[in-house]
């Protein structure tokens, strides 16, 4: 395996990981702010790793630029999508789950 | 380009697959709810799996074409989450 | 005094395109109604502050809004009618001391000096909009009409649409915009430099330019400070980057721990930071690290979600804030008080 084989999987195996804590979040987390929490970061994250890891394998190519332009797009947006779902959220009127509620519905 | 040696291929697509498990895991959040901002959230983290299996998929084969598939569908899902804010928010009016 | 014997107007001013005219309506405006009572008039022309006490830049800014002032002043008495009754001008800066944010701040410095000098009429300018036409929140106009001022708009002709394509000191403005997009399109097709991706790429950045120019940058871009601020943004990106990696670790932990051991709360604070890229920048980092969410920036306050405690302590020590202040300001304005230092000399402050 070349270092740059190497890298690839660890970056894969990396951002798989942090998309898996993106699910568990999204999934298990008791409100929708603290939903947002895990879609922002860890999806974000693992998005932008596994594109790191997508870029390497296209080598210096201009599709590895493009890959990279494409990981930066993600990494902009992603947090301004979230940010705007949980005002719109906020701006509804919907309260943030706090540790003591947490006898009530945290689902 | 050529596609990568079968091991990293192998390893991009494997990665692919989970994304995309991943995917039909969060669509319960979808199903479930409870309030609409979730569902979007929901389908903002399958939307950011979907551009990441595309880019995947690009590599593995060795097809750059995909990537621009992933591009675009990377700017339709951040549209998507801000065209919902901004309805809810201004009850409608969009633009 | 009051209004009966002395006809008093109050003008907002600022960088507009339709100020030229607006100043002569107002003027016309006193002079007509001072001649029917046979009494004299003076006109405020007051231009609100749109910097913050403690910007570097505002030196720079408030000498220009003086110069504007000036202007200001030489036209109205352009427009005085000799023969008719008397027209003073006066002119002032107001809000220099706080930060402006919202039509509403605007709003309220403007009334505060219409009560002080017993001005009862205001003549806004259409075009002007100060703290942005941001589509959340109600123009200047309809918040001045809220304060009980009579306010009338200057019904001066707008041309400015059609007038901005030409207008000089936008033109680096649409450059820039062209530029970019130029460049993205080259990018995007890989650098191929055949006529045909050179035309299409030409036609679509120009359609970029003319359709978004005006959204996509507010004003036309300070050249000079760019090259700065973009080897200080080279500097953040890493210390951001290593910030994200913990962040994620730590969410990582708490979301996978049996217990989810979260203490989530909402946290409202006043970031030292100003205008629209700095303030997106820290929202969005702010968003990406240690437990925290930006959920709304609405006037200066931003309101954040913290996932854990730790998380809110690390946002009140404000390390990212004067790293962002560090990238647009340089050193110099990064060694503001942290918002909890600040939060606790105010506390002292009212004591």
């Amino acid at each position: 395996m070349t270092p740059a084989e190497i890298a690839v999987v660890l970056l894969v195996a990396a951002g798989t990981f942090f998309a898996v804590v993106a699910a568990v979040g999204v999934i298990r987390l008791p409100d929708l702010y603290t939903r947002t929490h895990a879609a922002s970061k860890s999806d974000t994250l693992g998005a932008v790793l596994t594109l790191g890891a997508v870029a390497i394998t296209f080598g210096g190519e201009i599709t590895a630029v493009k890959t990279v332009f494409l990981l930066l797009f993600m990494f902009v947006t992603n947090p301004t999508a979230a940010h705007a779902i949980a005002r719109a959220a906020y701006d509804q009127g919907i309260e943030p789950w706090t540790a003591d509620d947490s006898g009530g519905e945290p689902e | 380009m050529s596609a990568p040696s079968p091991l990293v291929s192998g390893v991009l697509l494997g990665a692919a697959s989970a994304f995309a498990a991943l995917a039909v895991v969060v669509l319960y959040r979808v199903l479930r709810g409870p309030t609409m901002q979730d569902r979007v959230i929901a389908v903002n983290v399958i939307g950011s799996n979907t551009v990441v299996i595309l880019a995947l998929v690009a590599a593995a084969l060795g097809e750059p074409m995909y990537l621009d598939v992933a591009l675009v569908y990377a700017l339709l899902n951040f549209l998507m989450s801000i065209a919902i804010s901004k309805f809810t928010v201004e009850r409608g009016g969009v633009i | 005094m009051a209004a009966e014997d002395h006809t008093r107007i109050l003008v907002p001013v600022g960088e507009s395109t339709t100020l030229r005219n607006t100043v002569a309506y107002a003027v016309r405006v006193a002079q007509d109604d001072a001649t029917e009572r046979g009494v004299s008039a003076t006109v405020h022309f007051v231009y609100p502050a749109v910097w913050r006490s403690v910007e570097p830049t505002r030196a720079e800014k408030f000498e220009r809004a003086g110069d504007l002032l000036e202007r200001v002043e030489v036209w109205a008495r352009e427009d005085v009618e000799p023969d008719e009754a008397d027209v003073a001008v006066e002119t002032a800066i107001v809000g220099a001391e706080e930060y402006l944010f919202s039509p509403s701040d605007f709003a309220r410095v403007l009334f505060d000096y219409a009560r002080e000098h017993g001005l009862d009429r205001v003549v806004v300018d259409p075009e002007y909009q100060p703290g942005g036409n941001a589509p959340m929140l109600r123009p200047l106009e309809f918040e001045l009409s809220q304060t009980g001022l009579d306010v009338e708009e200057a019904p001066v002709e707008r041309p400015a649409r059609r007038a901005a394509l030409v207008g000089r000191e936008s033109l680096s403005q649409y450059l820039v915009v062209f530029g970019a997009s130029y460049l993205f399109y080259l990018v995007l097709g890989g650098f191929s430099v055949d006529a045909f991706e050179l035309f299409t790429g030409a036609v679509s950045a120009g359609i970029v330019t003319v359709v978004l120019a005006k959204i996509s940058l507010k004003g036309p871009p300070d050249l000079g400070r760019l090259p700065g601020q973009a080897a200080r943004m080279a500097l953040y990106v890493p210390y951001l980057l290593w910030e994200i990696a913990k962040a994620n670790v730590a969410i990582a932990y708490v979301v996978l721990h049996p217990r989810l051991p979260i203490d989530p709360s909402l946290e409202r604070f006043e970031a030292a930071v100003w205008g629209d890229m700095p303030a997106t920048t820290l929202a969005n980092s702010i968003t990406l690290t240690p437990g925290t969410l930006t959920v709304d920036v609405s006037e200066r306050e931003f309101y954040i979600h913290a996932l854990t405690r730790s998380s809110r302590e690390d946002l009140f020590d404000g390390a990212l804030e004067r790293a962002v202040r560090f990238v647009f300001y340089g050193r110099r304005a990064a060694r503001i008080p942290s918002p909890e230092e600040r939060l606790a000399s105010r506390e002292r402050g009212e004591q």
